[in-house]
């Protein structure tokens, strides 16, 4: 089961290292249990017109060790809802990697991507030829192969699609 | 070219030779470890069964649950969630273990930190079973898959070896070294590897130092820490282990993805200022800061030696009125035997409020902040939000510091107190 490829609009560029996802609902919110609830408070503090600026496949770029901390999941269940497909940065947080890709969300570590995107620019991520392309320059960058487990993950919509899979493969 | 510890780890526990940094492989835990938490654990034991139809884990004796967060229950729905995991645990044949201290201390206590072996858990501070030759590695919700397989898909990761050199100076303590080790080498040079520590300083570094060290690996991006086993390491865990495995170490000629070496002897003591893990600063830049609260506890710390020189600080002196000062020993094991020698009388009588092992207070349940208050703190992380408010800020400093502060009301250089 093939990755279909991501494409939208860079909808937001992190460009804080290290950065701390929480920040993205606020600390306050961050036990909000409410999907809608969640999407309301997201970005408050960032772009309070993110929420109707945004739109279904859009991207996040995010910068060097991207969800550094303890990451918690609300703040990108709020994304996910608004209808953000994944998220591109030059590296990641092994946490909040493995945390997210268990959740079937695409992570893309794309080194020199804050170099290749502005915001709002139309983004592609060719899973096939492991790049992100930006349809708005004509540019493109290689991203870091996922790992066999990790696609697996991807393509079968989180860890227990991914179990499920495994399962078949062992009993094959 | 020779293999790293985790390299050896990871190639015994999928039944090979050897692997090297890069390869997948699968490799069967030794011992699968978690503490019960709304939306893990019990989401675990009821996804086991609703989504994959399993009623029994694979060798329970390989598991084991904790109870230490929420201890005790302040609402009818924690106690609730404790009894799931009392009963799952009953009826799995899985030990529980409650109410004996936060589970990643107990763990090395009750021998699940085996040198060699290759452990499990959804939370990363398991890494400082590292302190005793064993990898240990948080994998978040992946963790259903070792509820659900016998053998967890793993990337074998590459090591970055950190040697240590020097000897460090009264009132410097291993938190001062872990977070000496973020500054120098920066919160994400270790991403997704192995940070491995070693170097002649260790002599001169206690097991619970080291367990703070390896604690902590999570903010240099390290998914683990470890330690190649030594006499003192060994004498503390072989007898505890609960599997019969051969302790292993790394090749002197292993392939490391870097190798730095830290001096030591010159570290001054050491201050985390918020809102982020990597932002470490000389204590003395901060002296004189204004602070209401000081927590000193936590899987970071809280053991015998940081209450010792807590005690030692605050001996014969008062924290100071109005100052709230928390001190939760790690397990109650550390608790028994700062009560044997005295040290928990000394810190009563300095004022200190003394309370038996949780993990409440470092993640906010229990003794919070209010907007505008600052922490002196030992615990893990110093966040927004992480202990009360997202308006209240959390210094990390050493225990001593800790002490220090509760007596001035201000973050203070502990040294001249000792």
């Amino acid at each position: 089961m093939p990755l279909k490829n991501l494409r939208g609009r860079a909808a937001f560029v992190f460009d804080e290292i290290d950065f701390d996802v929480d920040q993205i609902v606020g600390v306050k919110n961050i036990k909000i249990k409410d999907t809608d609830e969640l999407a309301k408070v997201a970005m408050q503090g960032y772009d309070p017109d993110f929420a109707t600026r945004v739109k279904p496949g859009d991207l996040l770029i995010g910068n060097e060790n991207f969800g550094y901390g303890h990451p918690h999941y609300p703040p990108m269940i709020a994304m996910r809802r608004l209808g953000i497909s994944g998220v591109v940065a030059e590296s990641f947080s092994p946490g909040y990697w493995r945390g997210e890709i268990a959740m079937g969300f695409p992570q893309i570590a794309c080194p020199g991507v804050l170099g290749l995107v502005s915001r709002w620019d139309e983004l592609e991520v060719d899973w096939k030829d492991s790049q992100v392309i930006n349809r708005t320059t004509g540019t493109a960058l290689p991203f870091e192969p996922l790992s066999d487990g990790d696609r697996m993950m991807l393509e079968h919509g989180g860890l227990i699609g991914y179990l499920h899979a495994r399962d078949e493969e062992e009993t094959e | 070219m020779g293999a790293t510890i985790a390299e050896k780890i990871l190639a015994r526990a999928a039944g090979r030779d050897r692997v090297r940094a890069g390869e997948e492989i699968k490799a069967r835990p030794d011992f699968v470890i978690a503490y019960d938490f709304p939306g893990y654990t019990d989401v675990i034991f009821r996804q086991m069964k609703e989504d994959f139809g399993i009623d029994k884990v694979v060798d329970p004796s390989r598991f084991a649950l904790f109870i230490d967060h929420m201890v005790p229950a302040v609402t009818p729905q924690e106690e609730e969630l404790h009894q799931v995991t009392r009963d799952w645990g009953a009826a799995q044949g899985v030990p529980v273990y409650e109410r004996k201290g936060i589970g990643h201390q107990v763990a090395a206590e009750l021998g699940y930190a085996t040198p060699g072996a290759f452990v499990v858990h959804f939370d990363g501070h398991i890494s400082q079973l590292g302190t005793y030759g064993a990898l240990a590695i948080g994998v978040r919700r992946h963790l259903l898959e070792a509820f659900v397989k016998e053998r967890i898909q793993i990337k074998v990761p590459k090591t970055t070896r950190i040697d240590l050199t020097g000897r460090l100076r009264p009132g410097v303590m291993a938190r001062d070294v872990f977070h000496h080790i973020v500054r120098v080498i920066g919160p994400s040079a270790c991403r997704f590897q192995v940070l491995e520590i070693g170097g002649n300083a260790l002599e001169h570094i206690s097991l619970e130092g080291r367990q703070t060290i390896t604690c902590l690996a999570m903010f240099t991006g390290a998914i683990t820490a470890i330690i190649n086993p030594d006499r003192t390491s060994l004498d503390y865990a072989l007898p505890r282990a609960r599997i019969a495995l051969d302790p292993v170490s790394s090749d002197p000629d292993a392939d490391y993805a870097a190798v730095h070496r830290i001096d030591l002897s010159g570290l001054q003591p050491v201050v985390v200022i918020p809102p982020s893990p990597a932002n470490t600063h000389d204590l003395s830049d901060f002296v004189g800061t204004e602070v209401q609260v000081g927590y000193l506890g936590s899987c970071a710390s809280g053991r015998v030696e940081d209450l010792r020189i807590a005690a030692e600080i605050l001996r014969g002196r008062q924290v100071k009125p109005g100052f709230q000062l928390h001190v939760v020993p790690t397990s109650q094991e550390i608790m028994r035997q700062a009560a044997e020698e005295g040290i928990i009388t000394d810190l009563i009588a300095s004022g200190a409020f003394v309370t038996s092992s949780s993990c409440d207070y470092c993640f906010g349940r229990m003794g919070v902040m209010s907007a505008g208050q600052r922490a002196v703190s030992t615990g893990t992380l110093n966040v927004r939000g992480r202990m009360g408010s997202p308006d209240s800020e959390i210094f990390i400093v050493n225990a001593a510091a800790v002490a220090a502060a509760a007596i001035e009301g201000k973050i203070a250089d502990p040294r001249p107190y000792l």
